[in-house]
């Protein structure tokens, strides 16, 4: 039972801090600088007319009205009409989404493989040279920002490989392998950031694991290195790195902003930029929840999963 | 005391640095000789780099490496090792003084929310929750747009986004660092004493601290340039012409194609930096006996 409670105390406080960073956000768009009506209606409009819009978006109304009643919006659904282009937000975010949904898979896809195999090469050749040499190779990648991983591939794959192409536009009438074409390069970025936070401390599991003596048994009864480690040392391992993978998707989230703008890929992120470069006040506030929304649910996930794998959090 | 015969005995007495330095892990050795080169660049580069920072017609454009040029010619013809030069020093005091900033103020509110406790540290801490649960650069970038355009593109703006970003996420390793000493005896007794919190956090608990804050501001400061660059590459940090390295890869990555060199350059420059700072900060912590998770975000 103490379980249980443990896991409605986490949701409960993730939905307060969900409440209070729909709050931040309402108060920095607030402050965003400049006059709504006449970023809509341009320079050129007559008093009167802003005036009218003013009242028809109730920008006369006291702040923390405006607040709950964006918020009441919310709840039924509806993310309101983006000021610049005009359209519902639920329209321009849906294709978005998808694209950014397609894209973090990919990622996803990659993550694993990129983590498992030098975590296992490295644990199996501990303080060899192997595992130096991987070590370093894990902490310059680790070292990059996002922009430049994303820099550096499209040097070498667009640039000089030409295999894939610069920008990674696509629609509706994209065909499945020019897809494919166009989200390997932001896709593998992501991966690779995610992986590389990952080995290390799959890294160290493994060794630990190695070192039990379940292992030594499975040892000493003949079995392969590669054999023991696949069915034995790995799912014990896998266990805590199962709460970095979570906070890798809540990087994921944050991280799709900048790799989408390098690849001007069309989707979540880089609308996120474009909302906020373009300073539409309703596309802002839905994006930026949405991430915060993505973000402390991933975080919700790791914590209690690792309640829900670990004995001693469990009684306690 | 042993008598020294002459051939044991070393010229010069190792002095307690270089026994240090002897004896500290080879990743802080190399982090140490790697930072030790930018601060050497950074600090001497204005005076020998060949061209000025905003210096045009210094060859043909997008011409790529020469000897004379080593990171190519950018698109508007300045020499890019020089701009790369000249930027070391903006990159690094805009890294070091937004995360110094960001310690302070996030060691302090901690410290007191963590010695307070009651409602006040509930207060404080579901509010640094909620600004920790909007992603890194989301936050920053929603910080530089609220800012507006008076301050858009000037160095103390980096710097407040910076500290403004970090200093949650130090508060609350502040915190729960306070947690674990709080109630140890000196504590209970500065306060039976009549100390102010102020002066208990002063006196008490930062020395108690200062382990676990240091090796923090080593991590956040090895971030902190990725932070600034990708700030500028963004277009939400530094301006052009500013040397930045990060808006220089933004700028002269449009004509990637022609001339990928003058990508390379700052990107070198960029990342080294940062895998020097990161192998510091992991020595660093290896020798205060402390495990760090390198690349934190």
């Amino acid at each position: 039972m103490t379980v249980l409670r443990l896991i409605a105390g986490r949701v409960l406080v993730s939905l307060l801090t969900l409440l209070l960073v729909s709050m931040l956000i309402f108060a920095f768009v607030e402050i965003l600088p400049g006059d709504v009506a006449s970023r809509i209606l341009g320079r050129d409009a007559t008093e009167a007319s802003l005036a009218v819009l003013r009242e028809r978006l109730h920008l006369n109304d006291p702040a923390p009205e405006r607040y709950v009643r964006w918020l009441g919006t919310l709840l039924t659904g509806d993310l309101g009409t983006a000021l610049t282009s005009a359209r519902p937000i639920n329209e321009i975010l849906a294709p978005r989404i998808t694209n950014t949904l397609l894209l973090s898979a990919f990622a996803l896809a990659i993550y694993f493989p990129l983590c498992l195999i030098p975590a296992a090469l490295q644990a199996l050749n501990r303080d060899r040279s192997l595992d130096h040499a991987l070590s370093v190779v894990t902490l310059i990648i680790v070292s990059l920002p996002e922009f430049l991983l994303a820099t550096l591939l499209m040097v070498v794959f667009v640039a000089w490989a030409g295999l894939f192409p610069a920008m990674s536009v696509v629609d509706d009438t994209t065909s499945f392998w020019d897809y494919l074409r166009a989200i390997a390069l932001p896709g593998t970025t992501l991966g690779v950031v995610m992986a590389v936070y990952a080995v290390r401390m799959l890294r160290d599991n493994l060794i630990e694991v190695l070192d039990a003596d379940y292992i030594r048994m499975a040892e000493f009864k003949g079995l392969s290195r590669w054999r023991v480690m696949i069915r034995h040392a790995l799912p014990n391992a896998l266990v805590p790195t199962l709460n970095v993978t979570a906070l890798n998707l809540a990087y994921l989230v944050g991280g799709v902003v900048v790799v989408e703008k390098v690849f001007a890929f069309p989707g979540f992120g880089s609308l996120l930029i474009d909302a906020l470069q373009l300073r539409d006040a309703p596309l802002i506030e839905s994006t930026v929840l949405i991430t915060a929304t993505v973000y402390i649910g991933a975080n919700l996930v790791a914590d209690v999963g690792a309640v829900l794998l670990n004995p001693r959090l469990r009684t306690g | 005391m042993t008598t020294v015969t002459p051939s044991q005995a070393p010229v010069t007495p190792p002095s307690g640095l270089a026994r240090f330095w002897r004896r500290a892990p080879s990743s802080l050795r190399v982090g140490a000789i790697i930072l030790a080169i930018h601060v050497v660049v950074a600090v001497t580069g204005p005076l020998w780099a060949p061209y000025g920072v905003a210096q045009m017609g210094a060859g043909i454009p997008l011409s790529g490496a020469s000897l004379a040029h080593p990171f190519g010619i950018d698109q508007l013809g300045r020499d890019v090792f020089s701009r790369v030069v000249h930027g070391g020093h903006i990159v690094m005091l805009l890294a070091l003084s937004g995360t110094l900033l960001g310690l302070v103020i996030g060691a302090v509110i901690g410290l007191l929310s963590g010695y307070l406790r009651g409602w006040i540290d509930e207060v404080i801490m579901r509010l640094v929750e909620a600004m920790i649960s909007i992603p890194f650069l989301v936050l920053g970038l929603l910080a530089v747009s609220a800012a507006g355009p008076e301050l858009s593109g000037s160095p103390l703006l980096v710097i407040m986004v910076v500290a403004f970003l970090y200093a949650p996420r130090i508060a609350r390793l502040a915190r729960s660092a306070a947690l674990e000493i709080v109630t140890k005896d000196f504590v209970t007794i500065a306060r039976l004493r009549g100390e102010s919190p102020w002066s208990v956090v002063r006196r008490e608990l930062l020395p108690n601290t200062t382990s676990v804050l240091l090796v923090e501001f080593a991590v956040r400061t090895g971030y902190a340039p990725v932070l600034v660059g990708s700030l500028g590459f963004l277009g939400f940090g530094m301006r052009p012409p500013t040397p930045e390295w990060g808006l220089m890869i933004s700028e002269n990555r449009t004509l990637l194609l022609a001339s990928p060199v003058t990508v390379l350059g700052p990107g070198l420059m960029l990342a080294s930096l940062v895998v020097g700072l990161n192998l510091f900060t992991e020595g660093l912590a290896r020798i205060l006996g402390r495990t760090v998770q390198i690349g934190q975000r």
